[in-house]
């Protein structure tokens, strides 16, 4: 608690810090540059797509095996070293201690062994483009026998086999997993055993509860993975044959598997980011979240289902026809918790008083795409359909409509929002606003017109489309060029953000502990908080979203803020109609 | 414009007729939802003198609009479900008449069509194999097409967009399924399971002729590997 005795080096700051702070900064760092390495690889491949076979400026010329595997890494990065560190890890270490009011995470150690294991595993994934043969280049679902070596070599030669591109991102994946396995229990213990006092479970905020929510349910569904993971590389760097149907195996093992975490981990990335939302919306409407309470519950309703819809992603995988209505059924359930969830942040803003600031901006985006990558899950939910779109353009701009908004769109609405607190200064709002608008309009440029390729019959991963008449037409090819042109627009706009925070850095300290007049233990603490975070603990005697409260003159009121005499009965005269709160002030 | 390609399988129709009803939900919804996203921005943009209002969400009165919303959503759910019930049964349960019986195997990179020799039964010794790149797998029309789908190593999935199917070939089980076509024509038919290096490049074609055009075919494929035909398999 007392933050100014502790004397550290250099090495123990920064380096290998247990600083909850300095940790969720670093994964924050480390899932930007792997954004930046995501970025390029998508910039090489969709610039193939729309002119195959051209000289790519920063590049040269792109292989078919090339472009396999840059597709492949692209979506591996984009997920586990992009998604999870940004939304999850960083998040969760920078925001579960200060905002229940602690001093830090209740295992500091094996958290800095989380980050430093995520970053070893980063390190297998990059260096898997330097082995002989590359990168692996099956898709990131790593579907057997193809990431089995096909089963050509019984007898593989261990070392080779082992520093070939498929073991190392299998490894590279099962590092990573372990890294957010133990930031998971770090959270929950933390949550569960440090709260400040008074802070019971409907006290605490959103964000928070979703961030746990993500970890339950990342750990109930990572287990299969895991194991998964290691047979896969058994299979291939000591033959043997859990996916190889001529010695019993069977590949079909995998897909349960994979799906069984890769499902449930969509909503794992979801729901950190829907908290971001459930900080901001308050804020900047000056209105309490509407229904806390049952966004809660819905949150844990969708934890449960997120378990039972993983075979929709094989409905055309020769699974047993009958089962696929179940799961089906399962899909439409899932999607009601979450409408509930945006449609309660939606109604958040109504009756207002909206301020549109950078932070706003990103997450009203958010909403406004989201809506789009939803809606269009509808097509794809239906099983029927599914046989048509599957594995085509239509798939794959959906979950970019969903994962886009929801890792970049989620991460942006935190940083600006949370940045002068965790640095003391604050980010340039007309190019913050500037980054918003750019990376809206050329992100619907990217993808929007690529939902038609999809219908058209456009399937993926495909790095030559000139054998396929139904592409090789206008307007599709029009389309394609379009597309690149936006991403190439879409990249350069994240350079916009890069130049606002360097130079928002090297600004002086502003040291406004909360400029955005929020009601959340970590506006309570300096900007930044030192190590330690609070002078004293903080007391919690309310909710964390007691803005524009009946009776008070502040239209917000901090969780630390004793309940006054005679607040319930104003807020129930309101509520019952007998005074209006528009006019008490 | 058309923004599917031509169908010509009989059940095809059924699809895109699922597609325009589940599009008519998706545009309410979308409609709506941009309204209660849009709406509030513009009339309860910050003003000085109004302050906000205290709806904590948590009461009946305001809360039964999320429901209300969420009942709708689940009803036109099930109505997308019971509609599509129907084209899923019919694609994926095979009808119990064949007309033409053949064998599609995937190998990298290319599919393999196998038909029935003289004795007109599928998976025995006079089989004929078509195995060449870009080669074209030929069928009659107006027949219920049924296929056993196979593959030699990896997993790929057999893709017809004319016809709006589309199946994965996993290693180790035949998975069978069907299509009537009902236009003659050369349809591509391509990989969509990603397969190694040449997954590109997994493009052959369905051609669905007349009858006669389909006999005549099948006895030049007879006349031509009639030698061949035990030890091609």
């Amino acid at each position: 608690m007392d933050a100014i005795s502790h004397k550290q080096s250099f090495w123990t700051k920064y380096i290998f810090s247990t600083d909850h702070k300095v940790i969720g900064m670093q994964y924050a760092i480390m899932g930007i540059i792997m954004a930046g390495v995501g970025g390029f690889l998508a910039y090489i491949f969709r610039y193939n797509l729309a002119f195959p076979g051209a000289y790519i400026p920063l590049f040269g010329h792109l292989s078919a095996m090339q472009y396999n595997a840059f597709v492949t890494c692209h979506g591996m990065i984009m997920v586990f070293w992009v998604g999870m560190p940004v939304l999850l890890s960083s998040l969760g270490n920078l925001l579960i201690p200060l905002m229940i009011g602690t001093d830090d995470m209740a295992f500091p150690t094996v958290n800095m062994l989380s980050f430093w294991i995520f970053f070893v595993s980063a390190l297998v994934l990059l260096s898997s483009f330097f082995v002989p043969g590359g990168a692996f280049g099956g898709g990131w679902t790593m579907y057997p026998p193809f990431s089995a070596g096909g089963y050509v070599n019984k007898n593989p030669a261990f070392f080779k086999e082992l520093f070939s591109g498929t073991s190392l991102m299998i490894l590279a994946v099962a590092l990573e997993l372990v890294a957010m396995l133990m930031g998971g229990i770090n959270f929950l213990v933390t949550t569960i055993n440090k709260r400040a006092k008074g802070m019971t479970p409907f006290k605490i905020p959103i964000v928070v509860w979703f961030i746990n929510i993500a970890s339950v349910i990342f750990m109930f569904s990572v287990g299969p993975l895991v194991a998964g993971a290691f047979m896969l590389l058994f299979d291939n760097v000591l033959g043997t044959g859990f996916y190889d149907p001529a010695r019993g195996g069977d590949p079909m093992l995998w897909e349960h598997l994979f799906w069984f975490f890769g499902h449930p981990e969509v909503y794992v990335l979801l729901l950190p980011a829907l908290g971001v939302l459930a900080e901001v919306f308050p804020v900047f409407s000056r209105k309490p979240l509407f229904a806390y309470k049952p966004i809660v519950y819905l949150a844990l309703v969708s934890a449960i289902l997120s378990v039972l819809v993983w075979a929709h992603h094989q409905f055309v995988a020769g699974i047993d026809p009958r089962m696929a209505t179940f799961f089906s059924i399962g899909t439409i359930l899932i999607s009601i918790p979450f409408a509930g969830i945006f449609l309660s942040f939606m109604a958040t803003l109504w009756g207002g008083s909206i301020r549109f600031t950078v932070p706003m901006m990103w997450a009203l985006g958010f909403i406004g795409l989201f809506l789009i990558g939803g809606l269009t899950g509808l097509y794809l939910g239906s099983n029927a359909f599914d046989i048509y779109a599957h594995d085509t353009y239509f798939v794959v701009t959906h979950f970019h409509y969903t994962l886009f908004p929801d890792i970049f769109f989620g991460f942006f609405a935190a940083v600006y929002f949370w940045f002068p607190k965790f640095t003391g200064k604050t980010l340039n709002s007309a190019l913050g606003k500037l980054h918003f608008w750019c990376t809206f309009f050329f992100f619907n440029g990217t993808w929007f017109v690529l939902f038609f390729n999809g219908l058209a019959g456009q399937h993926r991963r495909i790095n030559d489309y000139s054998d396929f008449s139904l592409i090789m037409k206008e307007p599709y090819m029009s389309f394609e060029k379009f597309a690149t042109v936006c991403a190439i627009l879409l990249i350069l706009s994240q350079f916009i953000f890069l130049y606002n925070l360097f130079t928002s850095l090297a600004k002086a300290k502003t040291s406004v502990r909360n400029p955005w007049q929020s009601n959340t233990l970590e506006w309570l603490a300096e900007s930044p908080p030192p190590h330690g975070n609070f002078e004293t603990y903080p007391e919690v005697y309310r909710g964390p979203y007691d803005y524009s409260v009946p009776g008070s003159t502040e239209d917000f009121l901090p969780q630390n803020v004793p309940v006054a005499h005679g607040e319930a009965e104003a807020i129930a005269n309101v509520q019952n109609g007998i005074t209006t709160s528009t006019n008490t002030i | 414009m058309n923004i599917f390609p031509e169908n010509v399988s009989t059940y095809g129709q059924e699809l895109d007729n699922l597609f325009w009803l589940i599009t008519v939900f998706v545009m309410i919804a979308f409609v709506v939802s941009l309204f209660v996203l849009i709406y509030p921005l513009i009339k309860y943009r910050k003003k000085p003198s109004i302050k906000a209002e205290y709806i904590t969400g948590e009461r009946k009165k305001h809360f039964k609009w999320v429901v209300i919303a969420l009942a709708l959503l689940l009803a036109s759910d099930f109505v997308i479900m019971y509609c599509e019930h129907d084209a899923w049964d019919q694609i994926e349960s095979v009808p119990a008449k064949a007309d033409v019986r053949v064998g599609i195997i995937a190998r990298q990179w290319n599919w393999i069509f196998v038909y029935p020799g003289p004795d007109g039964i599928l998976n025995t010794s006079d089989d004929v194999i078509v195995d060449e790149l870009n080669s074209s797998l030929h069928v009659p029309i107006n027949k219920n097409i049924v296929f056993e789908l196979r593959s030699q190593d990896v997993i790929h999935s057999f893709f017809l967009a004319n016809a709006r199917f589309k199946q994965d070939v996993l290693p180790g089980r035949t998975v069978v399924r069907w299509f009537n076509l009902t236009k003659e024509g050369k349809y591509d038919i391509s990989c969509t399971q990603i397969c190694g290096i040449l997954h590109s490049k997994m493009r052959n074609f369905v051609i669905a002729e007349s009858d006669d055009k389909y006999k005549h075919y099948i006895d030049s494929l007879y006349t031509a590997n009639g030698h061949k035909t035990t030890s091609a398999k």
